[in-house]
């Protein structure tokens, strides 16, 4: 246990290290505008299965967490010209007060019909943020970057190592989780929240911490986007688009051990950046619906449930 | 073997003199100069353009008129002396997270020459700061008021919008002149919607013009009934309308239904899916009497040097492409983006693009949908948006609006095909 620890640690510093050397030699933009969209993706899909993969309450609000993360950037900078770490801190408190809330609503809703709640959600305040005149309504925002901070020449870069410093966070997070007290009894809840319930798992409160840790990690993941494009607007930012590809990333991932989400994101996410730049028309949205396909009948538990059931196999064989 | 090698030898060296001095031959010759301009590198011009996704309806049109310029510039032999014109084109999905990585990439990786900006406004506005900060020459395709607050010098925007309240104010113009006295405002709660609202509400205050109505509806709206009940009773003379092309057809139908009264001289202004061929069609004669705005028509007064040809060109096009038969929106001016960098191109006999951005900003340019002059912000000087009226459509017939009469331009006075018929209900009949 130690020792897998150890392990983690030192991968995750070398994961930072790689980064911010790549931002001090790489010259050529592109990377680092590629690269920030699947970091972003990566930490999503983990921060999503903390909730959707271990408690097993299917999320569809991510869009929601995301762009009010967006949103209360775009608003702190617009009021105060509040720097990032501030933008991206006060996006984690109001995801965790969301999250809070999202967690009341399991007390009554199980199912299809917590997803369906949290749709709705999405709507509700993508509508607002369409009425709030202050943050450019429905028309949208666009808004101006601060000069970098040293040692970054270049905005993208941070942002881009920012990212990266998320994706490290959440990993750390849903990591901890799953092999403490917290993860064991999420999936006795997940199994039978009844069951769990009658052996003395105190469900109420773990899917509350759930999910106001899956909250808070969405929107803070969602706050550095709104510099990253320097423009805001409802559609964009609540796209349900972020709901279906963190869902997708993560199922395909495989949501029984914290590395699944980060395969799928990395796997799911770089195929769409290489498919927009290569095949441009709407084969490029074919190619993911059938990759989506393929996983669901071939590989229900995942890419991390096909390894297993592969490794299981060979075992069988030997002996 | 070995006198076999030698003969073999000195043929091969005869053959390589010959080809030597055929190939010298060749190049001297005019054939020959020509193969070896079309080795010349191409001028790679670099975009995203939405093909899939709510905006792709325009934005496959427009890619269609661009892909025809290049076709005819690479007929008559290129530019700068022989230099093809070669397209890069990623879609973008029409979301406005995807072109930021787009656009790097175009500059960094596909290291273009030219950039084109993608159809409307969410997908360009992430776009604007990069561009800016690196200094390029950028050709807008039909967003709104982008550069506004950016400020870019080197932004050249296709569209016919002009100083951004003049599409209000000519609309307003028409109403006042036939008697109307007050106004109605219905518009989406969208970005296009809401930014068009925005402008007729700064006009209507600055002529003292009272807004009766003031009424924003959420997006995918189907049923308007209660709300043009609701419009009905204010009674106002004008009523603009800035709506997206589900809800236009859903307040066309209510209006059929529930009639907005004999007070309204005028009906329309900003109804966005009227300049579409398929929309024309499934509404038919639903669309009579609503003035409505446009960018061309096919009335006498629109036709310059080369839009015949152009459309021609297109009609036979866009049958294999599957996109508007008509495509009078956005096609044209996706041709005119290319021959305004054609015309500065060739004035500057370069591809820098400080030159070229200098050139557009102090020339007039002639294209197939009009002189084209740009002000400082990089939009049209003066404004070109089209507001015309449906008269006599029937249902069903899209080769109906082929013909001119169908859609008669009330403004601008140089392009005018006629007269106003009011009041609203009449001009329905």
């Amino acid at each position: 246990m130690k020792r897998s620890n150890i392990a983690f640690w030192v991968g995750a510093a070398v994961f930072l290290v790689a980064i911010f050397v790549m931002t001090q030699v790489v010259g050529n933009q592109y990377p680092f505008f590629a690269g920030y969209v699947i970091l972003q993706f990566i930490a999503l899909a983990v921060a999503w299965s903390i909730l959707g993969g271990y408690a097993g309450y299917v999320n569809f609000g991510t869009s929601a967490f995301f762009g009010v993360g967006v949103y209360t950037a775009v608003f702190l900078t617009k009021a105060f010209e509040a720097p990032l770490l501030v933008q991206i801190v006060t996006a984690a408190v109001i995801g965790a007060l969301m999250g809070f809330a999202l967690g009341l609503l399991t007390l009554r809703m199980q199912g299809i019909f917590f997803s369906i709640a949290t749709i709705a959600l999405t709507i509700i305040i993508e509508t607002t943020v369409m009425n709030w005149r202050f943050v450019g309504g429905a028309a949208g925002i666009q808004i101006a970057r601060p000069p970098a901070t040293p040692p970054f020449d270049n905005y993208v870069q941070m942002l881009f190592f920012v990212q990266a410093l998320l994706v490290v966070l959440a990993v750390a997070i849903s990591r901890y989780i799953q092999n403490s007290w917290i993860g064991r009894g999420l999936q006795a809840l997940k199994d039978d929240e009844l069951a769990a319930e009658c052996t003395g798992v105190p469900t109420l409160r773990l899917k509350l911490l759930a999910c106001v840790i899956s909250g808070a990690l969405l929107c803070a993941i969602g706050a550095p986007s709104a510099m990253y494009l320097q423009f805001a607007n409802p559609d964009s930012a609540f796209n349900l688009n972020y709901s279906v590809s963190t869902l997708a990333m993560s199922l395909i991932g495989g949501t029984s051990h914290w590395s699944g989400p980060i395969i799928g994101a990395i796997l799911l996410g770089t195929t769409q950046q290489l498919l927009t730049v290569t095949i441009s028309s709407e084969v490029n949205v074919l190619v993911l619906g059938i990759m989506l396909v393929l996983f669901v009948v071939g590989a229900p538990e995942g890419i991390i449930g096909l390894v297993r059931k592969l490794r299981g196999n060979r075992k069988e064989g030997g002996t | 073997m070995s006198k076999r090698d030698s003969k073999s030898g000195s043929i091969s060296r005869r053959r390589l003199l010959a080809t030597a001095s055929a190939g010298a031959a060749l190049a001297a010759s005019p054939l020959g100069i020509n193969l070896l301009h079309a080795q010349q590198p191409p001028i790679r011009i670099g975009m995203s353009m939405p093909q899939t996704g709510g905006l792709a309806g325009g934005g496959k049109p427009s890619l269609l008129g661009i892909e025809i310029w290049r076709d005819d510039v690479n007929a008559k032999g290129g530019l700068l002396g022989g230099r093809k014109i070669e397209l890069v084109v990623y879609d973008d999905k029409s979301s406005a997270s995807e072109t930021p990585a787009i656009y790097s990439k175009l500059i960094d990786v596909d290291k273009v020459d030219l950039l084109f900006a993608p159809y409307a406004t969410v997908p360009t506005a992430p776009i604007m700061p990069l561009v800016k900060q690196r200094g390029l020459l950028l050709i807008g395709n039909f967003s709104f008021q982008v550069n506004s607050k950016v400020g870019h010098d080197m932004w050249f925007n296709n569209a016919p919008w002009g100083p951004p309240d003049s599409w209000a104010s000519s609309f307003l113009d028409i109403g006042q002149k036939a008697g109307g006295k007050s106004m109605a405002l219905l518009a989406a709660d969208q970005e296009f919607a809401q930014n068009l609202a925005k402008t007729a509400r700064e006009v209507a205050a600055k002529r003292n013009l009272p807004v009766v109505f003031d009424q924003a509806y959420p997006p995918n709206t189907v049923e308007f009934s209660s709300i043009i009940r609701a419009l009905k009773a204010a009674k106002p003379d004008i009523v603009y309308v800035a709506s997206y092309p589900p809800d236009s057809a859903g307040i066309l139908r209510a209006v059929n239904e529930i009639g907005v009264g004999d007070n309204v001289k005028l009906f329309g202004g900003g109804m966005v899916g009227l300049q579409f061929g398929t929309v024309m069609e499934n509404l038919g004669s639903l669309l009579n009497g609503v003035v409505n705005y446009n960018s061309w028509l096919p009335e006498k007064s629109m036709y310059f040097d080369g839009t015949k040809d152009f459309f021609e060109k297109y009609t036979k096009r866009a049958i294999e492409a599957k996109v508007d038969p008509l495509g009078y929106y956005l096609a044209p001016f996706g041709y005119a983006s290319g021959q305004l960098v054609e015309q500065a191109i060739n004035a500057t006999k370069s591809l820098d693009q400080k030159g070229l951005a200098k050139y557009l900003r102090e020339n007039t340019h002639k294209t197939i949908v009009g002189p084209i002059a740009f002000s400082a912000d990089g939009e049209r000087k003066e404004t070109a948006v089209l507001q015309a009226q449906f008269r006599g459509v029937v249902d069903k017939n899209i080769e109906q609006f082929r013909s001119s009469g169908k859609q008669v331009i009330l403004f601008p006075e140089n392009l005018k095909s006629g007269e106003l018929v009011a009041p609203f209900e009449a001009a329905r009949k």
